[in-house]
């Protein structure tokens, strides 16, 4: 316990607050820091970028929730057919899972090149500019896509799993009740999986506020900021600029965020939430 | 009546439709499949190869000298190397620290232990990027930069090491108590107990929490990106984006081979332990 304790106080909670700290100031990481008071945070409601990063990691977090698990519910639903080779849809749907998150991505960068495979295919079929990755306007659509189909199949396992679980008295009961296939989903399975649904919902939240990597590596953040999330931005801000303390600004406000979808998913799962006990 | 017999599965539809639906799942399964399978099929390639049918393979451009090259042009096996090792160091403290603190939030009684378990939380929650300024001071003033320390280090006490002990906590809450208080009457203290009777029954969990230290040690970006300036101290999602001539132009036939190099083992260690990888995912993917 007290090795954990210690680490997290010294490489978590320590520098948790030295970013609060930080952001008051202006600092190079060469200079001494000079203390700017809330001028950092002011100079927040009027950066554009700033702001377009926001709209970003909202659109982009929306995005990968729904078309995630949306995608693994009805993944799930499928693995759980009862038929011959079905194992195999199985492994192949959870493999990207466990490609290496560069690697997934430098494939997809390289497939959608402008001269790539799929933008050639795409121009053969009759649609000229399809520049889907770098194109201001499909780009961040292409990347939650690529990303949705990184991870998927994790979300989807845990929700087989849970409909593997169903007591089968309840199903039994549903069916004697005169329920069809459609009420007995939306009424009694649905219900009994929410714990399930609860846990793929914060892990695939956080994950996707968090997403850095793959971003990254697909766009760099690019094109005109169009995949920029904050995470992106504060990393520009501070490795790229080297301006600490307005990336300390930003990591203040992406906490807060995360601090706020946290308490809310803890209220919302007390209402949402069905448990059996 | 006549009922069907109730299974958790669900049956299979009449004979036409089950040709739709091998079909369908066919469908499916291409976005998933066909990126690693030309991936696979580009390592092979030339460089201008690869830019042509993405699924013709004749045996004029079969180049395993792609192999070779990313090997003897760059310090690859150096990088691989690295990598296995931060790995082999990563993954076993993650478990034993992960353990320990997950039996303590969920076992002793002790003054702060809610709030510590909030901080737990709030750590699985905080992207490593957004400390990544005061972490990288600490180590400066340690002079750890360009070693592999900081990377070891962050990755036990980063997101993924919150996330394990929250996993294990979770799996501890589930086990009874009744073993504790066995133990107790034995003579074991709280280690005894531990390390005896309770690390024994958490095999799945602990596989589970090995897994997600495994793929995140070898997937970490963002901190070699930060600590890592020598080549040869890189690790491999580095590595894979250093295939360029001078002008910064990529090899992709070079760069999707090393991509093999380093997606291969994860794959072939998951097509071979399929079936338990799944399993214990699905064993403490459920109990929140």
């Amino acid at each position: 316990m007290l090795p954990y304790a210690l680490g997290m106080l010294v490489f978590v909670l320590g520098p948790l607050i030295a970013v609060l700290a930080i952001s008051l100031t202006n600092w190079s990481l060469l200079d001494t820091p000079k203390y700017v008071g809330a001028a950092n945070y002011l100079k927040l409601a009027s950066d554009r970028d700033f702001l377009s990063s926001l709209a970003v990691t909202g659109f982009f977090t929306l995005g990968i929730l729904l078309l995630n698990i949306t995608a693994a519910l009805v993944l799930a639903n499928l693995m759980n057919l009862r038929l011959p080779g079905i194992g195999a849809f199985r492994t192949v749907v959870f493999s990207p899972v466990v490609m290496p998150v560069v690697a997934w991505a430098l494939v997809w960068k390289f497939l959608l090149q402008p001269q790539g495979p799929i933008n050639t295919a795409l121009q053969g079929s009759g649609m000229p500019d399809a520049n889907l990755l770098f194109a201001p306007g499909t780009a961040l659509g292409t990347v939650i896509v690529i990303e949705v189909l990184k991870s998927v199949g994790l979300n989807a396992v845990i929700f087989l799993s849970a409909l593997q679980g169903l007591p089968r008295e309840v199903l039994e009961a549903s069916r004697l009740d005169g329920a069809n296939r459609w009420q007995t989903y939306t009424r009694v399975i649905l219900p009994l999986i929410s714990p399930t649904f609860f846990l793929v919902f914060v892990i695939t939240l956080i994950g996707a506020l968090k997403v850095f990597t793959p971003i990254w590596v697909l766009t760099g953040g690019g094109p005109s900021n169009a995949t920029t999330t904050l995470l992106v931005y504060m990393y520009k801000q501070g490795f790229g600029f080297f301006d600490f303390g307005y990336a300390s600004v930003i990591a203040a406000v992406l906490f807060v965020l995360i601090l706020v979808t946290t308490v809310l998913q803890w209220n919302l799962r007390r209402r949402l939430v069905f448990y059996e006990e | 009546m006549n009922l069907p017999a109730p299974d958790s599965a669900v049956r299979p539809p009449q004979r036409p439709w089950t040709l739709l639906l091998y079909l369908m799942l066919a469908l499916i399964s291409l976005p998933f499949l066909l990126p690693i399978v030309w991936m696979l099929l580009s390592s092979l390639k030339s460089s201008a190869a690869i830019f042509g049918n993405p699924f013709q393979l004749t045996a004029g451009d079969l180049r395993l000298q792609n192999f070779a090259d990313v090997f003897s042009n760059y310090p690859f096996a150096r990088q691989y190397l690295n990598s296995l090792s931060i790995l082999l160091i990563t993954v076993p403290v993650t478990l034993l620290l992960s353990a320990l603190a997950g039996y303590g939030f969920a076992r002793l009684r002790f003054p702060g232990r809610d709030a510590a378990f909030l901080l737990t939380l709030t750590a699985m929650m905080v992207p490593s990027e957004m400390t990544a300024v005061p972490q990288f001071l600490i180590f400066k003033t340690l002079g750890l930069t360009n070693t592999h320390i900081p990377i070891v280090v962050l990755q036990v006490f980063s997101a993924t090491g919150a996330l394990a002990v929250f996993l294990m906590r979770q799996h501890f809450i589930t086990l009874p108590r009744e073993l504790d208080e066995a133990g107790r009457v034995d003579g074991l203290g709280y280690w005894g107990v531990f390390w005896h009777l309770l690390l024994p029954l958490s095999r799945p969990a602990l596989a589970t929490v090995a897994i997600f230290a495994l793929l995140n040690s070898w997937n970490d970006y963002f901190n070699p990106l930060i600590y890592l300036n020598d080549e040869r101290l890189m690790t491999l999602p580095l590595a894979l984006q250093r295939f360029t001539d001078p002008l910064g132009g990529v090899y992709w036939n070079l760069t999707l081979t090393a991509g093999v190099l380093v997606a291969l083992p994860v794959l072939a260690a998951f097509l071979l332990a399929q079936k338990q990888f799944i399993e214990s995912l699905a064993a403490s993917g459920t109990k929140g």
